[in-house]
């Protein structure tokens, strides 16, 4: 009874300990690539910062009206710094994930090629929700100013209506692209937008009816409204 | 149809003319119901002053739907030999979000008919070149010899029209591109566009060998940017003074701030090509006057002051975070409190405003902000100050109003120092 008892608690031990000089690499390597995603992920944002740096970066933001579309969202930090900690920690993310991956868990098997599959898709994702917002920018400060040109007094609904308009689309677009909800994302977009145009066109048909057949009259009989005779240049 | 194919085709029009002394422009687009007169005027004309010169009269059609180009042919008979060339063949709705070349004169690609004119004028090695806009009623037979004689006989390369207009006409010429390029460059030339221009053989090839036809600055309005390179290359310059100007145009189609934007922004974009020049320059000096001594015009158009204020106080309202972007903070400040006051009290003072135009500079210069929204960002600023003159002077005489402008002038080149120090070192 005693020799069985001692066998099982040296078979146990030996069993441990064999296990955790198995793991010990491994946690190793976790440790080793974590250290490294640190290291690479700091050198990669020094050197996009220098770059971006050079080439103006913030400056082109704030032209583009990137800057103060980050700082309505409550971004306040300029643009390059936004990417150099977004590449830091993707930098990061993906030396993490190899060091799961070198953990070699059965619940994290097939972690890095996952990752890697949908790598694509998030990059396309990042660059539709950076062109719809640059879009969305321009064309609603295009709108804004033509609008307060033109003397129409609800000019920043015009151009609201036409950034968040743009900004829904974008959003659908990405989403899609991301794979989440694909057909709930569609639907629900078709619906909005749908919705709306239907809301406008009502609205337009029963409040402004008038409106817009004197407005109608007026450009097809070729009727110039002239409030002054001033010719400015 | 393309600069070369135009070209080719104004070249087969040309025949066996080789050499003649002088050629006239006359750029078209549907304008057969001013064109008999303009033609038949300006053939009176040659055969007034210059007899015995050899000229060709070359029109360059923008797609008129009106048979325009025939009615020219038909004007000038078997009396000189015509070249017709057409161009372009768009119509004339400008877009909402692009710089359309479209000018006071409403001849689309007017740009493109300049570039022939001034081709042919080298072709043939003619002496001058005048060009005459085929929209405008009040053109004389004296105007061949105001436009031609100082090029041909005192050695000018660029004779610049001079109107009499009626009170407040041309407001932005007289709020921003005259005293500006007046400033810059150091000539009072009043910068008025269309109707008639002489140019010298020399300054044609200029223009033609200068980059300006197909890039950034052939977006702007040309008849400001002839005027602006004409100048800050040193150019002899004058004045022909062509009495009342009477015209179709087709502005009426055209917003505001297209107009605005075409025209400020080609001088702002000749600020940054001549930057060398006009640092250097200081003070200004009266260019020579040919024809009958320049005089205000009397006749006052109607102005709507409360809707010029109105525009400016949405601007004010609508525009701010933009002009947070392009002004700077102490210009702004003072701009801000004008939002309050009653439309009887409004003022926009003229050093507030050259400062507004300056910053404007800069920033276009700084490209804070994409270029043709900055530039349209201005309409409402410039709506402030016109009501700000109309109110000011409405009730004085014609007199006043040049007084005003010549102050006005005279602000701009006292405050050109701080547009030097902030265009170096921002």
């Amino acid at each position: 009874m005693s020799e069985l008892w001692q066998e099982a608690m040296v078979e146990a031990f030996r069993e441990t300990t064999k296990r955790i000089a198995l793991f010990l690499p491994k946690l190793l390597a976790l440790l080793t690539f974590l250290i490294l995603g640190l290291v690479a992920g700091w050198f990669i944002k020094f050197i996009l910062l220098r770059i971006l740096k050079a080439v103006r970066f913030d400056l082109l933001c704030e032209r583009l009206g990137l800057a103060p579309a980050l700082a309505k969202a409550g971004m306040k930090q300029p643009a390059s710094h936004l990417v150099g900690r977004l590449s830091f920690w993707v930098v990061f993310l993906l030396f993490a994930f190899m060091g799961i991956d070198a953990l070699d868990l059965p619940a994290t098997a097939n972690l890095m090629s996952v990752i890697i599959g949908f790598l694509p898709h998030v990059l396309a994702a990042t660059v539709l929700l950076l062109f719809g917002l640059l879009m969305a920018n321009f064309f609603a400060e295009a709108a804004l100013i033509a609008a307060v040109n033109a003397q129409i007094q609800e000019a920043r609904l015009v151009a609201n209506l036409i950034r968040w308009g743009i900004l829904m689309f974008t959003a659908a677009m990405v989403l899609t692209q991301l794979g989440i909800a694909k057909e709930i994302v569609v639907a629900a977009f078709s619906i909005t937008f749908g919705g709306i145009v239907l809301a406008l066109a009502i609205a337009l048909g029963l409040g402004g009816r008038n409106i817009a057949r004197e407005m109608l009259e007026r450009r097809l009989q070729q009727k110039k409204v002239k409030e002054d005779e001033m010719s400015h240049i | 149809m393309t600069h070369e194919t135009a070209w080719q085709q104004a070249l087969r029009e040309l025949g066996d003319v080789r050499k003649v002394e002088i050629i006239v422009g006359i750029p078209t687009f549907n304008n057969a119901t001013t064109i008999e007169h303009v033609v038949k005027t300006v053939v009176a004309g040659l055969d007034k002053a210059f007899p015995h010169a050899s000229v060709v009269i070359v029109n360059s059609d923008a797609g008129s739907r009106d048979a325009t180009p025939e009615a020219v042919k038909q004007a000038v008979g078997e009396r000189l030999p015509t070249v017709l060339v057409q161009h372009l063949a768009t119509g004339l709705q400008p877009g909402p979000f692009s710089l359309h070349r479209l000018t006071e004169s409403g001849v689309p690609g007017r740009e493109e008919a300049f570039r022939v004119f001034f081709g042919i004028t080298e072709e043939l090695q003619a002496k001058a070149c005048v060009v005459v806009d085929a929209n405008v009623r009040s053109v004389t037979p004296d105007w061949m010899e105001f436009l031609l004689q100082p090029v041909l006989e005192k050695g000018a390369d660029y004779v610049a029209p001079l109107f009499r207009r009626p009170r407040y006409e041309g407001s932005l010429t007289n709020s921003i591109v005259y005293p500006l390029n007046r400033a810059l460059y150091g000539k009072r030339i009043r910068c008025q566009s269309g109707g008639g221009y002489g140019f010298s053989r020399r300054l044609a090839s200029l223009y033609l060998s200068k980059d300006v036809w197909e890039e950034e600055a052939a977006r702007f309005g040309i008849d400001t940017w002839l005027m602006s390179v004409a100048v800050a290359e040193g150019h002899e310059v004058c004045q022909a003074s062509l009495g009342a100007k009477v015209h179709d145009s087709k502005l009426s189609v055209v917003d505001l701030s297209i107009v605005l934007a075409q025209a400020v922004g080609a001088v702002f974009h000749y600020m940054e090509q001549y930057q060398d020049v006009w640092e250097g320059r200081k003070g200004s000096s009266t260019v020579p006057l040919i024809g009958p001594p320049y005089e205000p015009g009397t006749e006052t158009v109607p102005i709507n002051v409360d809707r010029l204020v109105k525009g400016f106080r949405q601007g004010l309202r609508d525009l701010l975070s933009i002009w947070e972007i392009i002004l700077a903070p102490e210009t702004l400040a003072d701009i801000l409190p004008l939002g309050l006051v009653e439309v009887e009290e409004f003022r926009f003072p003229m050093s507030l405003w050259v400062q507004t135009v300056y910053d404007f500079a800069l920033a276009y210069h700084e490209k804070v902000l994409h270029r043709e929204h900055l530039l349209k960002s201005l309409t409402p600023l410039y709506l402030g100050r016109t009501a700000s003159l109309v109110i000011e002077t409405r009730q004085g005489g014609p007199q006043d109003v040049e007084a005003a402008i010549e102050l006005l002038c005279e602000t701009f080149e006292s405050r050109k120092p701080y547009l030097i120090q902030r265009w170096r070192f921002q």
